[in-house]
């Protein structure tokens, strides 16, 4: 792609999370476009695959990667920090992350290779609220928090309140992704991540499983889920969730479970997989979770 | 740095001929002159292979472009210029990233380091050589990328098993198939890495 076949943008890197939020409400009041960019991994491709090619508006793109209070991980009880503009690759190498959250060093291994891993951000992910981000997947599977902010003030949601359809959220046109929390699951706890694609890593999830679960006495205590690619947004399962949630680990059938997994999951057919094909994998990876969880 | 007769022509092409298509020398000599970008453009000032530039670009321009087409270093390679070939890698700041996939306004500060930057005159960095012992290439085109990744594996100390080196390289394509004397050459440039550390040590 040349420079000329790319539409024409102004790049400016505000100093401060509060010049970020001043200039995207001026922006948002006059119904201009302003792009958030972190690791740009999603917005390039974006560009390449689809450049506009109507002369339409010149965007402004507002540089965040390099934003303290986006930045880093801390841990504060059994809750976790995680700003927005966090890499992949922090993520794998943070050492309350590896002992307490494991899904997450998982899940970042395999999102794409290590250069991708550099760049890629969790904040970036959920913010182009693909149905195909494994980071919101796991997200999900943590019953995060997201928190956004803008000139109006803090406000924090639920991820699962987070998605309105594909590609769409709730995040307002001045507001910024600040970053999440998590209830880090217990001592014990069990985490699984699992990417099916057309290579284990560095290319695009036809279908991935993120879960976490706490079992006390036989009976399920804690259970999240977040499936990649089989909805208009990530899937948080929740019939499979309702089926399980506080019920004895040995009285959950294969069979239930399957019917639970259809009725959550709505795959299409795409340049990735069929539809078919996820329907199937989608009820092997819950089955898969569910006996390696009775298998512990 | 800029000889008199380079200052004289620049400033002939500055304010006569030359538009947008910002040679390093004009960028370096607009530094010079601390005039103020025209609109839409930035100075970028970075470090590549430990000596300061500074360019003027549209802040579209990828790190890739810039080194290619500004700074004459045409090492690092355009392959799907996508982010899914690795041939583009470059270690910004000590980490791999793919240089199409960053925009070259955004290295402000850093320091990136290339193909062209890792030999220390004519005495090859141990990566370099060991891909020539090992015969790690065949066409060639996405050693750069490959070496460059793998001086951050071995540096980053994930250069292990086969297993774990052939993880921390899989975002290195190579078409021609020669991943076996990649790993092999990985493997040797850390043995000989590791030696020289420990030498150093006695």
């Amino acid at each position: 792609m040349s420079l000329p076949e790319l539409s024409l943008h102004g790049l400016e890197r505000p100093d401060s999370l509060g010049s970020v939020c001043e200039r995207l409400a001026e922006r948002a009041a006059r119904g201009e476009k302003t792009v958030l960019l972190a690791g740009g991994t999603d917005w390039f491709v974006e560009r390449h695959v689809a450049p506009a090619t109507d002369g339409s508006e010149a965007e402004l793109v507002l540089d965040v990667s390099r934003l303290p209070e986006l930045r880093g991980i801390s841990a504060s009880g059994d809750t976790l920090w995680i700003g927005a503009a966090t890499t992949y690759l922090e993520l794998r190498r943070h050492p309350v992350v590896a002992a307490r959250v494991p899904l997450l060093p998982a899940m970042s291994k395999d999102v794409g290779a290590v250069q991708i891993q550099a760049r890629g951000t969790l904040g970036g992910n959920l913010a182009t609220a693909s149905p195909a981000a494994d980071g919101v997947g796991a997200l999900a599977a943590l019953d995060a928090t997201v928190h956004l902010l803008s000139v109006r003030g803090p406000r924090s949601i639920a991820i699962s309140d987070y998605f309105t359809g594909y590609k769409r959220s709730v995040r307002a046109a001045d507001e910024v992704i600040t970053g999440f929390t998590v209830q880090m699951p217990g001592e014990g706890s069990f985490q699984y991540w699992r990417k099916v694609g057309t290579r284990l890593a560095q290319a695009i999830s036809k279908v991935a499983l993120a879960g976490v679960a706490e079992v006390s006495d036989g009976q399920v205590t804690r259970l999240g889920l977040g499936m990649v690619s089989v909805a208009p947004t990530t899937a948080f399962l929740p019939t499979v969730r309702a089926l399980a949630l506080r019920r004895p680990l040995d009285r959950i059938a294969d069979s239930a479970l399957d019917a639970a997994t259809q009725a959550d999951v709505s795959p299409i057919d795409d340049v990735r997989s069929t539809g078919d094909y996820r329907r199937h994998v989608s009820g092997a990876l819950v089955r898969e979770f569910f006996r390696t969880l009775r298998s512990r | 740095m800029a000889e008199p007769g380079d200052r004289r022509s620049f400033m002939k092409k500055a304010t006569g001929l030359l538009g947008l298509a910002a040679a390093p020398e004009l960028a370096l000599a607009a530094r010079e002159a601390q005039t103020a970008p025209p609109p839409g453009l930035h100075d970028v000032a970075l470090s590549v292979n430990g000596t300061k530039r500074t360019l003027r670009i549209d802040p579209r321009v990828t790190l890739l472009d810039a080194l290619r087409e500004r700074l004459d270093l045409t090492g690092a390679k355009k392959g799907c210029d996508h982010g899914a070939c690795g041939a583009c890698t470059v270690l910004v700041n000590g980490r791999r990233v793919n240089a199409c996939l960053t925009l070259a306004v955004t290295c402000r500060g850093k320091e990136v380091l290339t193909i062209e930057g890792l030999a220390q005159g004519d005495t090859l960095h141990p990566v370099q050589q060991a891909f020539l012992e090992d015969d790690a290439f065949q066409c060639g085109f996405c050693t750069p990328g490959q070496i460059l990744s793998a001086v951050a594996c071995i540096r980053e100390d994930r250069a292990g098993s086969d297993l774990e080196i052939r993880e921390a390289m899989s975002g290195n394509l190579c078409r021609c198939g020669a991943y076996p004397n990649i790993v092999a050459a990985v493997k040797r440039a850390r043995d000989a890495q590791a030696g020289r550390a420990q030498a150093g040590r006695k």
